[in-house]
């Protein structure tokens, strides 16, 4: 199924905050040039045939008072799909992938991020993770920001 | 003694996030529709939405898209290593890419070294290189990874 250019142009500015007024739609109608009732359809079919996951609040998790980090794990390549269920089975994990470096090969394999509650719940599940697995988890919480937007260019 | 009144102020902001956070109601109206759901004018769920985008607990109020299933296939996870004292001069660069989505500096071990992370995202994995390249020459860091998510296990928003 490929997106047309309607559908594009409604996805670009979905990404971007939705007017904070009582008819949000007819506001992006105005803005795109796109009559309401079909900026509303587009929307709800974009959701029901997954191109959009939510259009909802992004939390921020630090500011929710919440702490995250970015672990990574060498994993032994015949534990892969193990250790990733047993990451997976968190909550507050929102991010697990298996990485491998392209020009340089790199130990760590298994890419995840975790948010708890407080800073000592977060290393209590970090390292029940290596109890459970029996490998180190490496912690890299954020230092310093200087980007976080997620927005895709969609040509 | 807590601020009841406070507290009682959070409980809403909590209800609101919880109610609306796997989507907002597609409607002409979402606003009043969420209101109506909990009780509350559609005025305040206006007003408590531009309160916690203001104070940052919310950062944005958006489409979360599925970047693969819109072709936008490649995510490369590019790690470099740079001397502490360039780290802000180059950091700043690196977000001025409009394909790097996330940059932050992270930690060190002695057995990673590398303090920069920059996720791009892009349609090709060429694309995603083009950036690197044009990173490197911006900023003249050779010392660099490029990780490629080979398998997604798990992929979800932040949730309360």
């Amino acid at each position: 199924m490929i997106l047309h250019d309607t559908d594009r142009k409604i996805l670009h500015r979905l990404q971007s905050n939705l007017p904070l007024v009582p008819r949000p739609f007819l506001e992006l109608s105005r803005e795109l040039n796109i009559d309401e009732d079909t900026i509303i359809e587009r929307i709800k079919f974009m959701i029901e045939n997954g191109f959009v996951r939510r259009l909802a609040p992004i939390i921020n998790t630090q500011a929710m008072g919440r702490e995250a980090t970015l672990a990574a794990i060498k994993v032994p390549e015949d534990r892969i799909e193990e250790v990733s269920e047993i990451i997976n089975k968190y909550s507050g994990v929102s991010h697990n992938y298996l990485r491998k470096g392209r020009n340089t090969n790199i130990p760590y394999n298994v890419w995840f991020t975790m948010s708890a509650k407080d800073d000592e719940e977060l290393h209590r599940l970090l390292k029940e993770i290596e109890d459970k697995t029996g490998l180190t988890v490496r912690s890299m919480p954020t230092v310093k920001k200087f980007k976080i937007g997620v927005r895709f260019k969609i040509y | 003694m807590t601020n009841t009144k406070e507290n009682c102020k959070e409980d809403i902001d909590v209800k609101l996030i919880k109610y609306i956070q796997e989507g907002l109601p597609i409607t002409k109206t979402p606003y009043k529709d969420i209101g109506q759901a909990l009780g509350i004018s559609e005025e305040e769920v206006i007003q408590r939405l531009q309160k916690l985008l203001d104070s940052g607990k919310v950062r944005r109020l958006a489409a979360s898209i599925a970047h693969r299933k819109i072709g936008i296939d490649a995510n490369a996870m590019c790690v470099w290593k740079v001397p502490k004292e360039r780290v802000d001069e180059v950091g700043i660069i690196m977000a001025d890419f409009e394909e790097v989505t996330h940059c932050y500096e992270r930690p060190t071990y002695p057995d990673w070294e590398y303090n920069v992370f920059t996720m791009i995202h892009g349609y090709t994995d060429a694309e995603c290189e083009a950036v690197i390249q044009a990173i490197r020459e911006k900023t003249g860091l050779n010392d660099y990874v490029i990780l490629y998510s080979e398998k997604e296990f798990k992929k979800v928003g932040v949730r309360i």
